[in-house]
């Protein structure tokens, strides 16, 4: 046993001690003072032409400023910024060259998600959330696949396109052109847009579209809801948009003017199968006012006015009156990245013209989530809506109102997990709890 | 009666105090080997836990990582008119609020891509966001429609400069050691890099 052990560790002595020999053991030099006088002078020739190259960039540099004399202002104290290797550009060094800045070509980004909605609605609802099979305890449905495309024309000009592939109650897609608009910025004071827009009724119209990963809820506040999933304001129209700054010093007045044609179909949400609601919209006029001031970065101000009219129908068949719809809004919002307050009142409004009759619907929400740990969001919701009985278009929604609570989790750049709690109360009927889990990501 | 009973309840606790000692001298041994077992773990978390915040900070990756290098420059096309900027405003401009220099020339907007110092720099000392918080933003910016385009990411100061040169609207963060002919370094609050003052460093 004693031999065998010393007969392996001989080996692995050895062995171990072979690669350290056959780097040691290298050719020796023949000549070790020729050698030497080999490398001095492939050194000195090295120097030299590194010697003629600082020479031909100093020429190079001097003919340059040469021709520009005004442009090289140097920082203080630094007389003569040193020039480093990543400062010299070279040939290519921007692949394509200056035009590679402005490369065409089309950007692609794309929203999904997958919900599942628990509900005790009796009766059963629909609307809200498409993919959600109403009187269904509860199911799972991908809801709206977003697909964004922009295509930069010119430096100032820009298409924007958002098509949605919509997951309806029967469990069918329909594809709807959400947004195609062509953008000019002339400057931050004038910017226009063209073709299909989200209006401008509602800062969560404006900002947050059919890509439901960027919200910090699972789904929209019921009155900004869109009007084809049952939301109360009008969500689109075509036509032109401008808005734009208005000199006003720090604090930071916008703007912003539509002029379009709307045609909102809104379902009735309490009557699931029920015919739709064509409004048959004349043509609408949105005007918007809005600060942002310097002294509190991410906070929003402002108000907006919506007048169309309008002459409902429902599977064809016209109602019998004739409408002047008016939607005015008020919002406070606050928005960092590791904050967020949302608020915002309306107070839509249906006068008859036949009759004179007036139809006031007031509705507002509030949202507040904080970030914690850079992952954890939670947040809480309290929403309400109030519309008459007797109202033409609004007597499915009735009075609704009640709180949301639940936590969204960002598992990364692009996936977020968000889950909430919802109880609506309702005018004559009984409450809803609901449950709401979504995993949202965007690609 | 009670006596009898008072020590009889007193041998009976005596006889479970042994019984307990008798079971811990008999099973000590899996005690102690969980106990080392626990130990292990802890140490080798610790140990990982080591080995990540090195890993980490040798990539940078580390926020608290203190700056090293000089200070950042503002650059932009010598064409432009613009000598001086309040970092206020170049706040607005990184963060998409400030689109266009005057009426009819639009800010084209350049950062480093990420784990650059510039960009770091830019995060920290401008945006004071998070590199997520920065990616999220600009999704957000661009689908509102309120910006046409995010800021373009280049790879390099070399690619930075060509850049600046070639886009009379164009605005860069590089660090001043980098700065060459062709460019025209702007005041920040009214300060030049490597001056006392200066808030990008």
């Amino acid at each position: 046993m004693y031999r065998i052990v010393m007969v392996m560790l001989l080996g692995l002595a050895l062995f171990g001690s072979a690669p350290v020999a056959a780097q040691n053991s290298g050719p020796q030099p023949a000549n070790p003072a020729a050698e030497a006088q080999a490398q001095q002078e492939t050194i000195r020739a090295l120097l030299k032409e590194v010697n003629d190259l600082k020479a031909r960039v100093t020429a190079l540099e001097s003919r340059e400023s040469a021709a520009k004399p005004t442009e090289a202002a140097k920082p203080a104290e630094q007389a003569e910024p040193k020039t480093t290797e990543a400062a010299v550009p070279a040939p290519g060094n921007l692949p394509g060259g200056a035009e590679a800045l402005h490369a065409g070509g089309i950007k692609m980004q794309g929203f999904a998600a997958v919900t599942y909605k628990a509900s005790d609605a009796r009766p059963p609802e629909g609307g809200a959330l498409l993919g959600f099979r109403p009187g269904s305890s509860g199911n799972f449905a991908v809801g709206d696949i977003d697909l964004f495309l922009t295509s930069q024309l010119t430096p100032k000009t820009l298409i924007l396109t958002e098509i949605a592939f919509s997951e309806q109650s029967s469990g069918e897609f329909e594809t709807d052109v959400e947004r195609v608009l062509l953008k000019y910025d002339a400057n931050d004071y004038l910017k226009m847009s063209f073709g299909r827009f989200h209006t401008a009724t509602s800062y969560f119209n404006s900002v947050f579209h059919h890509g439901g990963w960027l919200q910090t809820t699972a789904d929209r506040p019921f009155v900004v809801e869109f009007s084809d999933h049952g939301g109360m304001v009008p969500s689109q129209a075509i036509g032109a948009s401008i808005t734009g700054k208005i000199p006003s010093g720090k604090l930071g007045l916008n703007y912003v003017f539509e002029y379009g044609t709307a045609s909102i179909i809104r379902p009735q949400i309490n009557v699931p199968g029920a015919p739709e609601i064509e409004e048959h919209n004349g043509n609408e006029i949105t005007g918007g006012l809005f600060a942002r001031p310097d002294w509190l970065h991410g906070l929003e101000v402002g108000g907006s006015f919506y007048h169309d009219r309008i002459s409902p129908a429902a599977d064809g068949v016209s109602l019998g009156v004739h409408m002047e719809q008016s939607v005015a809004s008020a919002r406070a919002v606050y928005v960092t990245p590791k904050f967020e307050f949302l608020s915002e009142g309306f107070l839509i409004q249906h006068k008859v013209q036949e009759t004179g009759q007036k139809f006031n619907a007031p509705a507002f929400y509030g949202l507040i989530s904080k970030q914690i740990n850079a992952r954890w969001r939670p947040f809480f919701r309290f929403q309400y809506a109030n519309a008459s009985a007797a109202s033409p278009l609004f007597s499915d929604i009735s009075l609704r109102y009640g709180p949301s609570l639940g936590v969204r989790y960002d598992l990364n750049d692009y996936i977020a997990f968000k889950t909430q709690y919802d109880r609506t109360m309702r005018r004559g009927f009984s409450s809803i709890n609901g449950m709401l889990s979504q995993l949202a990501f965007r690609f | 009666m009670k006596i009898k009973s008072i020590g009889w309840a007193r041998r009976s606790r005596v006889r479970k105090i042994r019984v307990r000692k008798n079971l811990v001298r008999k099973n000590w041994k899996p005690s102690v080997v969980l106990l080392v077992l626990l130990a292990g773990l802890a140490l080798a978390g610790l140990k990982l836990t080591e080995l990540k915040l090195t890993a980490q900070q040798l990539t940078g990756q580390k926020k608290d990582t203190p700056a090293t290098g000089g200070d950042v420059a503002v650059i932009v096309n010598p064409q432009n008119p613009i000598d001086s900027i309040s970092l206020a405003d170049l706040r607005k401009i990184y963060s998409g609020e400030k689109q266009s220099w005057n009426s009819s020339l639009p800010i084209f907007v350049l950062v480093r891509a990420p784990q650059a110092r510039e960009r770091e720099v830019l995060l920290n000392r401008v945006l004071r966001m998070t590199e997520s918080e920065y990616k999220q933003f600009w999704v957000r910016k661009v689908y509102s429609g309120e910006i046409q385009r995010e800021p373009l990411a280049l790879l390099s100061n070399g690619m930075q400069l060509e850049a600046v040169r070639a886009e009379h609207g164009a605005i860069a963060l590089i660090s001043a050691q980098d700065i060459h002919q062709g460019v025209k370094v702007v005041k920040v609050d009214g300060h030049l890099p490597g001056t006392a003052g200066y808030p990008l460093r």
